[in-house]
């Protein structure tokens, strides 16, 4: 299970938020990564503001980063603003890209 | 936590309809200007080749993008979708056909304008139905909603006194007040609908391109009170002829974009992002430039010669702060736009582009500089009646137009 959550964690890497070029992990942007023992995914997430424009692209590439990985089964974003993104939520490395 | 509901995009070909064809009337409205143009030196703004080339521009280009960029940025900024897409694309047709023959039409028959006016507030209209329609879907209205409502309303008023213009110019009535109805058309038109629409979507804008957080927004209440009162008062100031009303509506503008501009400063303060977009810093500059003018504009009422200044003053507030305000944004709106088009379902599976490297932003900065130069010359070839610095400031410009239409359609290449 923990290795099924690194191997979700490293796709989700690879989903980017194309205006600000870092990542959705880095950003800060995954709250949680529950995962059921037939391997179903559910991954609760926010935006940096509830009227993103990149709303459904990133949504669904979350969606699509993580149903690719051999060891998942369904996979569902839940999309909640509470509690709302905030700068401390994001890494050391998201700050960095920042210029922070 | 609270579970949201996915948002829908709408459907990209409609607001890049809409967007294609401005770029299309800027280009052409430049050409006409830099053709025609030089009458305007010898301060004769009020001929059939400045309106046509004016609402073309105005109409044509800045209204055109501005209606393209509402039906990208309604849905996500009020949280709701377009009321009805198939309506939009009639909505652009109409719109299209109607402000392309009217800019026509004011140039070669201004007596005869009235049918394409027609159409033109016909398309208006529509968009107007369908933006209503679409914010009292909203859940929980904002003060960004009584921002863009209120353009809306002005937008009305414009096209409303607009086509009273032509009518009293081929019938005469109400010949008394054309000078007003001018006057009002003029103000609703820049003031009220472009500014109020863009202070609206600036306080979504900038906070997401600056990745702003925990900012105030109590100001927003005082901008809109203030802003909407001077109009009112201005309005007023028109019919009735009174300079003191006037002074005191251009006061309560001039504080209320000053309040704006202050409100900006310190969204941008409290931002995340320490390197901001080369477009963006334009959109920003655009501010300084809307204030700045905006005082020209109360200063100027306590000289003798008002009319003397207000031409000149409302084209550098036409293009310092309106038409830079929506280029800069448009450099940000396009890329996002033809992205989601076009990598929206590959992100998560492949490697996309970012926005960033959708356009060429090395060329903005130059580009730009170029277009407020250009700008400034014309500003005192107008003021100071001086012919050939009009022409080489008007061909400038349009060169950087030209240049920034396509720089902005290259984007539909990546």
């Amino acid at each position: 299970m923990m290795n099924t959550k690194v191997k979700i964690l490293s796709a989700l890497k690879s989903v980017y938020d194309p205006e600000l070029n870092i990542n959705v992990v880095d950003l800060g942007l995954i709250y949680n990564i529950e995962i059921t023992e037939s391997n179903d995914v559910t991954i609760t997430m926010t935006l940096t503001t509830p009227g993103c424009p990149l709303h459904d692209s990133i949504t669904s590439g979350v969606r699509y980063s993580v149903e690719g990985l051999e060891e998942t089964g369904k996979v569902e974003v839940n999309l909640v603003w509470e509690p709302a993104w905030s700068p401390d939520k994001m890494t050391p490395e998201g700050l960095r890209l920042l210029g922070r | 936590m609270l579970p949201q509901t996915m948002g829908s995009e709408t459907n990209i070909k409609l607001p890049i309809s809409f967007i294609l064809f401005s770029l299309f009337a800027l280009v052409l409205s430049q050409i006409q200007l830099l053709v025609n143009g030089q009458l305007m030196t010898d301060g004769s703004f009020r001929i059939p080749v400045i309106w046509s080339s004016a609402h073309f521009l105005v109409l044509g280009w800045a209204l055109m993008a501005a209606m393209g960029a509402m039906y990208q940025l309604v849905p996500v900024a009020f949280l709701t979708n377009i009321w009805n897409e198939r309506f939009g694309f009639i909505q652009f047709f109409v719109t299209a056909v109607g402000i392309t023959s009217f800019a026509a039409m004011l140039y070669w028959s201004p007596q005869n304008a009235i049918i394409p006016g027609v159409l033109t507030l016909l398309g208006i209209l529509m968009f107007l139905v369908q933006m209503f329609m679409t914010l009292s879907k909203q859940a929980k209205p904002t003060i960004l909603t009584a921002f863009v409502g209120s353009s809306l309303v002005c937008l009305f008023i414009t096209i409303s006194l607009g086509i009273t213009l032509i009518y009293s110019l081929k019938t005469g009535f109400a010949s008394e007040y054309y000078q007003s109805i001018f006057e009002a058309h003029l103000l609703m038109g820049v003031s009220g609908w472009f500014t109020l629409l863009i202070f609206g979507f600036s306080y979504k804008m900038v906070p997401m391109f600056s990745l702003s957080h925990g900012f105030p927004m109590v100001q927003a209440k005082f901008v809109y009170g203030f802003y909407l009162s001077g109009l009112v008062v201005s309005l007023v100031s028109f019919f009735t002829n009174n300079s003191i009303l006037l002074k005191i509506g251009f006061l309560l503008l001039l504080i209320g974009f000053t309040i704006f501009s202050w409100h900006i400063k310190i969204i941008i303060k409290k931002r995340l992002k320490k390197t901001l977009d080369k477009p963006f810093r334009f959109a920003l500059v655009a501010i300084g430039f809307g204030n700045v003018i905006h005082l020209a504009a109360f200063i100027m009422l306590w000289n003798q010669d008002v009319s003397h200044f207000a031409g000149p003053l409302i084209y550098a507030y036409l293009l310092l702060w309106i038409v830079l305000s929506i280029v800069s944004y448009l450099y940000k709106i396009v890329p996002f736009l033809w992205w989601t088009y076009k990598y929206s379902k590959e992100i998560g599976k492949n490697k996309v582009p970012s926005l960033k490297e959708m356009m060429n932003e090395k060329i903005v900065p130059t580009l730009f500089s170029l277009f407020i130069v250009a700008v400034l010359i014309v500003f005192c070839a107008l003021t100071f009646h001086v012919a050939i610095l009009f022409n080489i400031g008007q061909f400038v410009l349009s060169i950087v137009f030209i240049i920034i239409a396509i720089s902005i359609l290259k984007v539909l290449k990546k």
